[in-house]
């Protein structure tokens, strides 16, 4: 198969499966292609609409999922189309949490809580809600407590491919490190 | 001391130490227990002042800080274990202090990239292709998880399928206007009289209970009497009671 007709497939596929989108593994059990072929058009694909100034979608992996999306300039003009905005936004109180359990996945709640000073018992179960988390498993200590990790549909959210791509957390360590020893001998 | 009790509501007692000793430019790696409870202490005393209220997660914060400040400020006998000791508690809450930071810091970032994503938009899949399912997967072996993802969309395709709800809403009656209405209605009678009677005018439910909620406002506030004989209700206005 020529690499343009593979191109054509896949956009072809991206299309139908819409916000759904699609892995690596399912487009190359529907072109019958080892993904090594596969990945090189993708990648192709990728920078061909990021890079054409005329696209005005482009394609994404988020969270293992390729998928189309419209390009962000497009968003101003959109809104003009369209009368009302719902903006939607998270609260900081949502944002620790969800950067927590990001960093520190799978976590128990009470460790979320100790992070954090205060109680999330209701923020967890909104975050279950909006399935941007959910239980991995349970502890085996006292009360068995659940885990919870990230889904798919947070990496989606925070434009994620991997938990590789998350965010550096800042490092304060070193500094901590040159004070402790000041603290321990001084 | 003056302190501006600010309205941002903080996320918790980390978040105030945090907001303090920014703002007391405390150094966060050598901190000062001591004052840091002090200005604590006073954020929640002006905070009470202000009659707001102060959850507990603050308060038992207060207790410990509290705590670590009378072990630095009490003179300890000169003992290995109890140095140790509280060194140990406020280099926990040190650390405490600088996890918390990280993650506050970090999530600001995590808001850009929402903000970013939500400027990108992607479209439903191709209506026809939910009925080309394969279903030759095993059965029992799903994550429960795509049930709550197969529910949120059908939910969202009954949202599109629906045409823009129009609703033709008739400007809503209050309790208030409903008394006044109702007096009106009953301004000659000194007869006695049911509650299907201050209904007769009633076209919907709404309007049905607005009537009883208005009538109960009334015996409230004594203008009407009533009685309940077999399953009819009566009514009697009180000013008529003399009348009659």
């Amino acid at each position: 198969m020529q690499p343009e007709e593979m191109q054509a497939i896949i956009e072809g596929i991206l299309f139908v499966v819409g916000d759904d989108g699609i892995s690596l593994e399912k487009l190359s059990q529907a072109l019958q292609q080892p993904s090594e072929t596969i990945q090189p058009v993708l990648d192709a694909m990728t920078k061909g609409y990021a890079d054409d100034p005329a696209r005005g979608i482009e394609l994404v992996c988020y969270g293992n999922s390729y998928k189309l999306v419209s390009k962000a300039l497009s968003h101003e003009y959109c809104k003009r189309v369209f009368d009302q905005e719902t903006p939607k936004a998270f609260s900081q109180a949502a944002l620790e949490t969800l950067a927590i359990i990001a960093y520190k996945q799978p976590i128990t709640r009470a460790e979320i809580e100790e992070i954090r000073g205060v109680g999330c018992d209701m923020m967890i179960a909104k975050l279950l809600a909006r399935n941007l988390i959910r239980e991995v498993g349970r502890l085996d200590t006292a009360g068995k407590p659940y885990t919870y990790e990230v889904t798919e549909q947070f990496m989606d959210t925070f434009k994620l491919k991997s938990l590789d791509e998350l965010p550096q957390l800042p490092d304060y360590q070193q500094k901590e490190e040159q004070a402790e020893p000041k603290d321990l001998f001084g | 001391m003056e302190f501006t009790v600010t309205i941002d509501k903080f996320e918790g007692p980390l978040d105030l130490m945090l907001h303090l000793i920014k703002e007391q430019e405390l150094d966060l790696f050598d901190l000062d227990i001591v004052k840091l409870t002090d200005q604590y202490l006073a954020y929640i005393h002006a905070m009470q002042k202000l009659r707001l209220d102060i959850a507990g997660e603050y308060l038992a914060q207060l207790a410990e800080l509290v705590e670590y400040k009378s072990q630095k400020l009490l003179p300890t006998p000169p003992s290995e274990l109890d140095d140790n000791y509280e060194e140990d508690q406020s280099a926990l809450l040190v650390k405490r202090l600088i996890e918390y930071q990280k993650f506050k810091e970090v999530s600001t970032a995590f808001e850009e990239r929402f903000e970013q994503r939500s400027e990108m938009h992607d479209k439903p899949q191709s209506a026809i292709a939910s009925q080309w399912v394969k279903l030759d997967e095993k059965y029992g072996e799903a994550d429960p998880y795509a049930l709550i993802k197969a529910m949120n969309r059908c939910l969202q395709r009954l949202q599109l399928e629906q045409p823009y709800e129009v609703k033709v809403a008739k400007p809503e009656l209050s309790v208030d206007q409903r008394r006044v209405q109702l007096k009106q209605i009953l301004k000659d009678r000194t007869e006695p009289f049911t509650l299907e009677d201050t209904m007769r005018d009633c076209t919907d439910i709404y309007m049905v209970v607005i009537t009883f909620l208005s009538l109960l406002d009334m015996i409230h506030d004594a203008e009407l009497d009533f009685t309940v004989k077999g399953e009819v209700a009566y009514f009697r206005r009180r000013d008529a009671e003399h009348a009659a």
